[in-house]
C-alpha cells in the first residue's frame, strides 16, 4: 500500500499590509496554501500569511526574513523595494487588467482648466492606500509642483499656494463630491471614470491623466533561496494554467494571472520609483 | 306505475324530478354553500385587504426607516455609505429596487457596486412631491408599490429614498388563502349537505309517514295513528291527518250505514245528474221497476217516471229550489206496467256553483190507492146500503113512535125511543163518515158567501141548545163581534161551530155553562168555546184532531160522539182558510179556538 509522501517542514510566508488583518488573512490564505502546496519539491510544506499594519513594519518583516513574498500595488511595492531587502519579481493582473492609471477631473463649469488651477482649492482623493485614488494622482500633482496638504473638512479654506486634499474614501463619493461642488476636483481610477460620470460626463472636465503603472507587483525577499525563488516564480507563472490555480487566483482579489514585467521590473516600475518620493511619507505612515 | 318513494323519476319524460327531500336538501345545501361562499369571500376580501395594507405598511415603514438612516449620508454626500445602506435595504424581503437621490432627483446609488442607475432622474411627479413635502408618496405599478420618502434637513431638501416594493407576494398569499378558503368552502358545502340531509330527514320523515299513511288509506289498509312529534306545522299536519282519518272513518261508517239503510228502505231511491241521468238506484227501485241496477244506471229518469200531470218531465215539476214533495206519478216498470208512486225530489249541490244532482224518493202508493178505492167503495156502500135503509128505518121508527102502528105500551115506547136514538146516532155516524171521506178525497163542496159572523155563531148555539138542555148544560155568549164579516160556506161554518159546541156539551157536567166568546184580533175573527170539563189528558192532546180519536174518560164515554167530529171540523175550517186550536187544563176545562179571516 502506497503512503503519501511526508509534508515538508518548510514554510513560505506571504506578507500584506492592512488595518483589517483578519479579512486580509482570509484573502491571502487560499493563495498562500496553493503556492506552498506546489513547492514541496523545494521543501516548502505550507503557506503562511503575515499581515502588518504599515509598510514600515513590512519592510522590517522582509528585512528580518520573516516574510518571503510581498504582493501589493506598485507604490507599496516600490516602497519596500526601496527600503527593504526585496526586489520586484512578477506582475500581477487584477480583474483582467495588467495596469491602471488615474484621472483628475473637475466640473466643466468650475473654471478649473488645469492642475495649476487647483491651487487654493480642495481635491478629493479616494482611500489613503489607493494607488489610483490617491497615490498616483497625488504624486502626479506633486510632481507638477503643486503643494498638497491634507484637510479633514472639504469646506476648509485653502491658501492659494496650496492644494488641499480630502479623502472621500470611495470613488463614487469623489465623483459626486465633484459633481455636487463639494470639492473642486477629484481623482479616480481612469477605468471607472466614465462609468462613474455616466450621463453627466459632459459636466466634467479631465484635468490630468496619469501614466499607466503595473496593476500589482509580487516582491520577493532578496535573501530567499534562489532555487526556491525560481520554484515560486514557476508556480506563480503557471497558476492561471490550471483550474485549481485559477480558482486560487480568483479567490485572491480576482487575480487574473501573474506574469513577468514585459520590459523588466526596473523599466516598468521606473515611473513609480520616480514618483515615489511624493508619496513616501503617506506610504510610510 | 307504482310509486315507491318521494324521490321518483318521471320515466315518461326522462326528467329527474326532485322530491321534497331532494328539493329541501338542494335548497338548504344551496343556502349553506351560498352562506359559505359569501362568508369566505368576505373573509378572503377582508384578509386580502388586511394583507395588502400590512404589506403596504411594511413597505412604507421600510422606506421611512431607510430615509431616516440615510439623512446624514445624504447631507454629507457619503455615497459609499448610502450604497452600503441601500445594499442592506435591497436584501429586505419584497424590495425590488431602492435608490437614494439628491434634491434634483438624480440617483446617487441603487446599492450595487455597478450602480447602473447612477445619475438617473426619478419621475417628475416624485420630484415635485419631494420638493414640497416630507410625506410619503405612494404609487402603484402593477404588482409593485413605489414609495418615495423625501429627506429634508433644516428646511432644505436633501433628496430622498425611492423604494419599489413588490406586492406579488400578496398574490402568493392570496392564492394560498384562496386554496385554504376553497378548502373551507368545500368543508362548508359538505357540512351544508350533511346538515341539509339531517334537517331534511327530520322534516320529511313525518311527511313520509303522512304519505305512507295516505297511501295505506287510499288502498284501504289500516291506518295507524301518526305520532305528533313536534308542535310546529309538521306536527299540525300529523294532527290534521289523524283528525281527517278519524272523520273519514266516521264518514265511511256512515256511508256504509247509509248504504244499508238505502238498500233496506221500502221506498225507491234514484239519484240523477243535472240532466236526469240516473247515477244510482237502490234495490227498491229495481223491485218496483223490475229492472236491474246495471240497466237503470245511465238511463234518464224521464224514462223511469211518468211526467206528473201538467209537466213534461219529473224534473220539470220541481220548484225553484230544485225540490218537490208529494208528487203523485207513476213509475214505468218493465213490461209497460205503471206503478203509482208518490215522489219527493231533493236537489243536491255538492259544490257551490256546480250543477245539481237530484235525489228522487219514490214510495209505492199502489196499496194506498187500493185502500182509498176500497174506502170509496165502502163509503159508496155505506151511502147506498146503510144510509138509505137507515133513513127508512128511522122513518119507520118515527111512524111507530107517532102511533101509526097503534098505541105502544110503556115498554114499547121505551124500546122505540132506544131504536130511534140509536138510529139517529148511526145516521150521524154515517154522515160523519161520508163528510170525512169527502174531505179526504177533496170532494166536499163549499159554497162561499160573504156573511156576518155573529148570526152564524148564534145559529150554531141555537142548533145545539136542545142537545145542551138535554144534558143540563147551558150556553153563555159572553162577547161578540157585531157586524164582522167572513167569507165562508155558512153551512160548513155552522157545522164546525156546532161540532165544537156539542163537543163542549159532551164534556160538561150537568149544570155547567159553556161559554162562547167571539172576538177580533190581527185581522182574524176568533170564536172561543170554553167548557169546564175534565180537560184533555197530556197523552191525548196530539190526537184530538185525528179521526176516530176518543178520550179515555170513562165517565164521559157515554157522551162520546162518532170520533170524527173534531177531525172533520179541522178539515173544514182549514179549507175555509182558518184554523182550529185548543187550550186545556186538566180538571179546569178546555177552550177550542176557531180563527177565521175577517172579510172586509
Amino acid at each position: 500500500m502506497a503512503t503519501a509522501p511526508p509534508v515538508p517542514a518548510g514554510v513560505l510566508t506571504i506578507g500584506s499590509v492592512s488595518l483589517k488583518p483578519a479579512q486580509e488573512y482570509e484573502v491571502f490564505r487560499p493563495f498562500a496554501n496553493f503556492v506552498a502546496a506546489n513547492l514541496h519539491e523545494v521543501e516548502i510544506g505550507r503557506g503562511r500569511v503575515v499581515v502588518v499594519g504599515s509598510l514600515s513594519q513590512m519592510v522590517e518583516e522582509l528585512r528580518e526574513g520573516r516574510v518571503d513574498l510581498f504582493i501589493d500595488s506598485p507604490f507599496p511595492a516600490a516602497f519596500v523595494w526601496k527600503h527593504g531587502d526585496t526586489r520586484p519579481l512578477l506582475r500581477r493582473w487584477k480583474r483582467g487588467s495588467d495596469s491602471y492609471r488615474s484621472v483628475v477631473f473637475a466640473r466643466a463649469d468650475s473654471g478649473i482648466d488645469s492642475l495649476d488651477d487647483l491651487s487654493g482649492k480642495i481635491i478629493a482623493f479616494g482611500e489613503p492606500f489607493s494607488t489610483t485614488g490617491f497615490l498616483m494622482p497625488k504624486a502626479a500633482l506633486a510632481s507638477g509642483g503643486l503643494r498638497l496638504v491634507n484637510y479633514e473638512d472639504p469646506a476648509a479654506s485653502i491658501p492659494d499656494d496650496r492644494v488641499g486634499y480630502v479623502f472621500s474614501n470611495d470613488a463614487e463619493n469623489t465623483m459626486f463630491w465633484v459633481l455636487k461642488g463639494k470639492v473642486a476636483a477629484g481623482a479616480v481610477n481612469a477605468d471607472y471614470f466614465e462609468a462613474l460620470a455616466g450621463g453627466r460626463i459632459g459636466e466634467l472636465r479631465i484635468l490630468h491623466t496619469t501614466d499607466e503603472v503595473p496593476r500589482n507587483v509580487v516582491c520577493v525577499r532578496n535573501s530567499l533561496d534562489q532555487q526556491l525563488v525560481q520554484a515560486i516564480e514557476k508556480v506563480l507563472l503557471e497558476m492561471h494554467l490550471s483550474e485549481e490555480g485559477r480558482a486560487a487566483l480568483e479567490a485572491f482579489e480576482e487575480t487574473t494571472k501573474i506574469d513577468r514585467f514585459p520590459r523588466g521590473s526596473e523599466q516598468d516600475l521606473a515611473d513609480i520609483m520616480m514618483l515615489l518620493p511624493h508619496v513616501e511619507e503617506d506610504l510610510g505612515r | 306505475m307504482k310509486r315507491t318513494s318521494g324521490d321518483e323519476i318521471a320515466g315518461e319524460v326522462g326528467l329527474v324530478r326532485l322530491g321534497l327531500r331532494g328539493r329541501f336538501v338542494a335548497f338548504v345545501s344551496a343556502i349553506f354553500i351560498a352562506f359559505g361562499v359569501v362568508l369566505t369571500a368576505l373573509a378572503v376580501r377582508a384578509q386580502n385587504d388586511h394583507l395588502r395594507h400590512e404589506l403596504e405598511d411594511r413597505g412604507k415603514l421600510l422606506t421611512t426607516v431607510i430615509a431616516a438612516n440615510t439623512t446624514d449620508a445624504l447631507a454629507m454626500l457619503e455615497v459609499s455609505e448610502l450604497r452600503r445602506m441601500i445594499a442592506e435595504a435591497r436584501d429586505q424581503e419584497n424590495v425590488l429596487e431602492v435608490v437614494t437621490f439628491d434634491e434634483d432627483g438624480r440617483v446617487f446609488t441603487d446599492g450595487t457596486v455597478e450602480n447602473p442607475r447612477r445619475h438617473e432622474l426619478i419621475s417628475e411627479a416624485a420630484l415635485r412631491h419631494v420638493a414640497g413635502s416630507e410625506a410619503l408618496l405612494v404609487e402603484f405599478d402593477g404588482d409593485a408599490m413605489i414609495v418615495t420618502k423625501p429627506v429634508h434637513l433644516g428646511g432644505s431638501v436633501l433628496g430622498g429614498v425611492r423604494l419599489r416594493y413588490s406586492l406579488a407576494s400578496l398574490a402568493e398569499v392570496q392564492a394560498s388563502l384562496a386554496r385554504r378558503t376553497a378548502m373551507v368552502g368545500a368543508i362548508f358545502a359538505l357540512l351544508g349537505v350533511l346538515a341539509a340531509a339531517l334537517l331534511t330527514e327530520a322534516v320529511t320523515r313525518p311527511l313520509n309517514e303522512v304519505i305512507q299513511a295516505t297511501r295505506a288509506l287510499s288502498e284501504g289498509e289500516p291506518v295507524p295513528r301518526l305520532p305528533v312529534r313536534t308542535a310546529d306545522e309538521v306536527g299540525e299536519l300529523a294532527e290534521a291527518f289523524n283528525e281527517m282519518t278519524r272523520k273519514l272513518r266516521d264518514t265511511t261508517v256512515s256511508r256504509d250505514y247509509l248504504d244499508r239503510v238505502l238498500e233496506t228502505m221500502g221506498e225507491g231511491l234514484v239519484v240523477t245528474g243535472p240532466d236526469g241521468t240516473i247515477t244510482r238506484v237502490n234495490s227498491a227501485v229495481c223491485s218496483l221497476s223490475g229492472v236491474g241496477e246495471e240497466e237503470l244506471l245511465g238511463q234518464n229518469c224521464r224514462d223511469l217516471f211518468r211526467a206528473p200531470q201538467g209537466h213534461v218531465s219529473l224534473l220539470d215539476a220541481l220548484g225553484p229550489d230544485g225540490s218537490a214533495h208529494g208528487l203523485e206519478t207513476e213509475l214505468l216498470a218493465r213490461g209497460g206496467e205503471a206503478v203509482p208512486v208518490m215522489v219527493s225530489v231533493g236537489a243536491m249541490e255538492e259544490i257551490a256553483g256546480r250543477a245539481r244532482s237530484y235525489v228522487v224518493v219514490a214510495a209505492d202508493i199502489g196499496e194506498r190507492l187500493r185502500h182509498e178505492q176500497q174506502k170509496d167503495e165502502f163509503v159508496t156502500m155505506v151511502h147506498h146500503e146503510v144510509r138509505a135503509p137507515l133513513t127508512a128505518v128511522r122513518g119507520a121508527i118515527g111512524l111507530l113512535e107517532g102511533g101509526v102502528a097503534g098505541e105502544l105500551g110503556e115498554r114499547g115506547q121505551e124500546l122505540v125511543e132506544i131504536a130511534l136514538r140509536n138510529s139517529e146516532r148511526m145516521g150521524r155516524l154515517v154522515n160523519d163518515i161520508l163528510a170525512s171521506r169527502k174531505l179526504d178525497s177533496g170532494r166536499m163542496e163549499f159554497h162561499y158567501e160573504q156573511v156576518e159572523m155573529m148570526p152564524l155563531v148564534e145559529q150554531a148555539i141555537d142548533s145545539t141548545s136542545a142537545y145542551a138542555a138535554k144534558h143540563e148544560v147551558r150556553f153563555k155568549l159572553d162577547e161578540g163581534v157585531p157586524g164582522a164579516m167572513v167569507r165562508v160556506d155558512p153551512d160548513r161554518m155552522i157545522q164546525v161551530l156546532t161540532n165544537v159546541l156539542s163537543n163542549a156539551v159532551r164534556f160538561s157536567a150537568a149544570g155547567d155553562v159553556v161559554t162562547v166568546r167571539a172576538s177580533r184580533h190581527d185581522e182574524l175573527l176568533s170564536v172561543a168555546v170554553s167548557d169546564a170539563g175534565p180537560g184533555i189528558s197530556e197523552d191525548f192532546r196530539d190526537h184530538v184532531f185525528e179521526a176516530f180519536a176518543r178520550g179515555e174518560h170513562e165517565d164521559w164515554r157515554h157522551r162520546s160522539g162518532t170520533g170524527l167530529g173534531m177531525s172533520i171540523s179541522k178539515g173544514i175550517i182549514e179549507e175555509l182558510g182558518g184554523a182550529i186550536t185548543f187550550e186545556t187544563e186538566l180538571g179546569a176545562g178546555t177552550t177550542f179556538l176557531i180563527d177565521i179571516p175577517e172579510s172586509v
